[in-house]
């Protein structure tokens, strides 16, 4: 509870002479880091030295970090490209972690969740995982962990619509996280408003750990089934594919072209990106050319400062040619929105869900020397529809939101409309 | 990722010039007027070898490895040339897999597990078979038409005689050769790509004989703003390659199936 309070205080005291030189410091920062990366050489077309002459003086000025975040914000929204942001050092504290939203352990009890109505609601428990073995459902609301009030902690994070779902989301992730061969007290609220308290296990997360680079090691899952009415494994069946990360590439593109291949009489394709943040963006060419038997066309175009890429498409053999479905949410990010978004701009795909994290690119979020975090994009990505999804994400065609209502019955509302459009509407060619 | 054709038109700027080793070739005054382009290539393909060299060359197999130093990212090269007109390229990256090109019947193609086949066509397609020409410095007139003196420049500390050579299907590219050895240093080039028109830039170092052959061992290219260094450990000419090797994988066969089709 201390936490939400850290999280609501104002503060109340004067800043001290440090204080006031980190506050110097962040502004620096965050002006020197947007001259300098920015993918335009003049960032939003303005002349970045007079912003810094105009904003300097009145940073010096400021009486508090909560002044110096105001301006910090109102500088950067001068750029009007939004993913840029600042973001209070409370959100650190919040996760408890030093300043990485992920650096809180691997260790995982096997629960997805989202703050659905300002609760943070359980939406997929893995098979086999110590919330599945302990008789966690879909639906059950997390109230307390390890004794914080993450029902509060929840409700405040979303009432912010400075922070976006997917950091908050992050963050209530990280409070039922930790190291492996840990553990995790939690109370749940179950469907009819009871208290259920389990002990959960941190256990390896799931997946096979995959490295690339210089990227710590990742667990990757890939999963892929046929579901429908039909029934599985028969001809009208509907192939779902469902992946964590776009990342361990050779496996999971070459799951991805299994998938699709053992999918040519299906009535129906799903891809499921909820929750997926992204990984190696080329992996999304790779993946729609299984979708367009066209050569020629491209997803989008990526700026930088150095260089200008066209995500470009080589059509794929075995190919699938019926309609598809991609189901994203506020959590579906980069490669995942660089993906939905072309195939929607190139009407080769309906996508069910909520609106994507607008993250299409590889952002940076930075701490600032006064603690707050400092969200940046280095790039623009604009999708073959013209749409910047920088800040602007993907618009589902058809906006479907979770219920924990749904939730507790076993019914997945974003999955049930894709089956319902493939198997009552679908045409092979995603409506505008 | 998709950066194996730029890599392999950066490596071939630096080893077509492979020719045997000819000492006694006369250096320019230092402070003398700039000379003709046609003269600084000239001397370079006889610093490196000499035409007798290019002309008794008819396949090449290369060795080497390919690292992204800023990513973390390592991987292994090996390219098959035969002349006329025949090249394959495979470059295998921890963590992303086989990236293949080649040149075969005409037929200029790529290959990927990350984004599948595709063929070349256009500029991209002329780009890659004068690529596939390993020994193209040979006859240079031919490969660029139209040979320009853009003046001096200093490339990592050593003054540089600046030619555009603008080729007969492609933008000009502009190459630095040292005014003291006549060794080509630095390459800056627009390349055609599926990605689009990309900048790129390569230096050349650590030139040393394979062979009969003087050629840079370590080439370090710049693209995008990305940096990767290619280290060649073996060159050998005129070795047997097998057919099977040029052979157009099923994938490309495909395409060209569905072209006919």
């Amino acid at each position: 509870m201390y936490r939400l309070l850290v999280l609501l205080a104002v503060p109340l005291w004067a800043q001290t002479p440090q204080d006031r030189q980190l506050n110097l410091d962040s502004f620096e920062k965050v002006w020197t880091t947007i001259r300098d990366k920015h993918w335009e050489k003049n960032p939003g077309g303005l002349d970045w030295q007079a912003i810094h002459a105009e904003f300097r003086p009145k940073v010096e000025q400021a009486k508090n970090i909560d002044e110096v975040r105001g301006l910090l914000k109102e500088m950067l929204s001068r750029l009007h490209q939004t993913h840029f942001g600042i973001f209070p050092a409370t959100v650190y504290e919040e996760v408890g972690a030093a300043g990485d939203l992920d650096a809180v352990g691997d260790g995982s009890t096997g629960i997805d969740l989202r703050v659905l109505d300002g609760q943070a609601v359980v939406t997929r428990v893995d098979p086999g995982s110590p919330a599945e073995r302990a008789g966690v459902k879909p639906g059950w609301a997390v109230k307390l962990a390890n004794g914080v009030n993450l029902q509060a902690a929840a409700s405040a994070l979303a009432a912010d619509a400075s922070i976006p779902e997917l950091i908050s989301t992050r963050a209530l992730l990280a409070r039922i996280g930790g190291p492996v061969g840990g553990k995790v007290q939690i109370t749940f609220l179950d469907g009819a408003g009871a208290e259920a308290k389990r002990e959960l296990a941190l256990a390896a997360p799931r997946g096979q750990m995959s490295s690339f680079g210089n990227l710590p090691e990742t667990p990757v899952w890939f999963e892929s089934k046929l579901i429908g009415a039909a029934g599985a494994g028969r001809i009208g069946s509907v192939g779902y594919v469902r992946f964590n990360y776009f990342l361990d590439l050779q496996r999971v593109m070459e799951s991805f072209g299994g998938a699709v291949k053992a999918c040519q009489d299906c009535a129906g394709m799903i891809v499921d990106l909820r929750g997926n943040p992204g990984g190696i963006g080329a992996m999304a060419m790779g993946m729609a050319g299984y979708f367009l038997d066209m050569p020629g066309l491209r997803l989008g175009t990526m700026y930088m400062r150095d260089a200008q890429l066209n995500f470009a498409v080589n059509p794929r053999f075995p190919s699938f040619a019926g309609p598809l479905a991609i189901l994203l949410d506020a959590c579906s990010a980069s490669t995942s929105e660089i993906l939905a978004g072309g195939l929607q701009d190139l009407h080769r795909a309906r996508i069910f869900g909520t609106r994507s994290a607008a993250a299409a690119l590889p952002s940076v979020i930075e701490r600032l020397p006064n603690g707050d975090g400092f969200q940046y994009a280095v790039g623009n990505y604009v999708s073959e529809g013209g749409k910047p999804l920088e800040g602007e994400g993907v618009k589902p065609d058809v906006e479907i939101k979770l219920t924990r209502a749904a939730l507790l019955a076993g019914r997945d509302a974003v999955v049930d409309a894709a089956l319902s459009w493939i198997e009552k509407d679908g045409t092979g060619k995603a409506a505008k | 990722m998709n950066r194996e054709r730029l890599e392999r038109r950066l490596v071939l700027g630096a080893l077509a010039v492979a020719a045997i080793f000819l000492p006694a070739v006369p250096a320019f005054s230092a402070d003398a007027p700039t000379p003709a382009p046609e003269a600084i290539l000239d001397r370079f393909v006889e610093v490196t070898g000499g035409q007798a060299a290019y002309q008794k060359r008819k396949t090449e197999v290369v060795h080497g490895t390919i690292e992204f130093a800023a990513v973390g990212l390592k991987g292994t090269m090996v390219e098959y040339f035969e002349e006329p007109g025949k090249f394959y390229m495979a470059m295998d990256l921890a963590g992303v897999g086989k990236i293949e090109s080649g040149l075969t019947g005409g037929v200029a193609w790529e290959n990927s597990v990350l984004q599948g086949a595709r063929l070349k066509t256009g500029e991209e397609k002329a780009q890659a078979i004068r690529e596939a020409d390993m020994n193209n410095f040979s006859h240079w007139r031919e490969v660029y038409p139209k040979a320009e003196s853009a003046g001096e420049e200093v490339v990592d500390g050593e003054p540089c005689y600046k030619v555009v050579l603008t080729p007969a299907e492609g933008k000009p590219e502009t190459m630095y050769f040292e005014k003291k050895s006549g060794l080509m240093r630095k390459t800056a080039l627009v390349a055609a790509s599926q990605l689009g028109d990309i900048a790129a830039e390569s230096i050349s170092a650590e030139y040393r004989r394979f062979e009969d052959i003087l050629a840079p061992a370590k080439i370090t290219e710049k693209v995008a703003g990305q940096e990767f260094t290619i280290t060649i450990d073996s060159m050998q000419a005129n070795q047997e390659i097998p057919a099977e090797k040029f052979a157009l994988p099923e994938e490309v066969k495909a395409l060209l199936a569905r072209q006919k089709n």
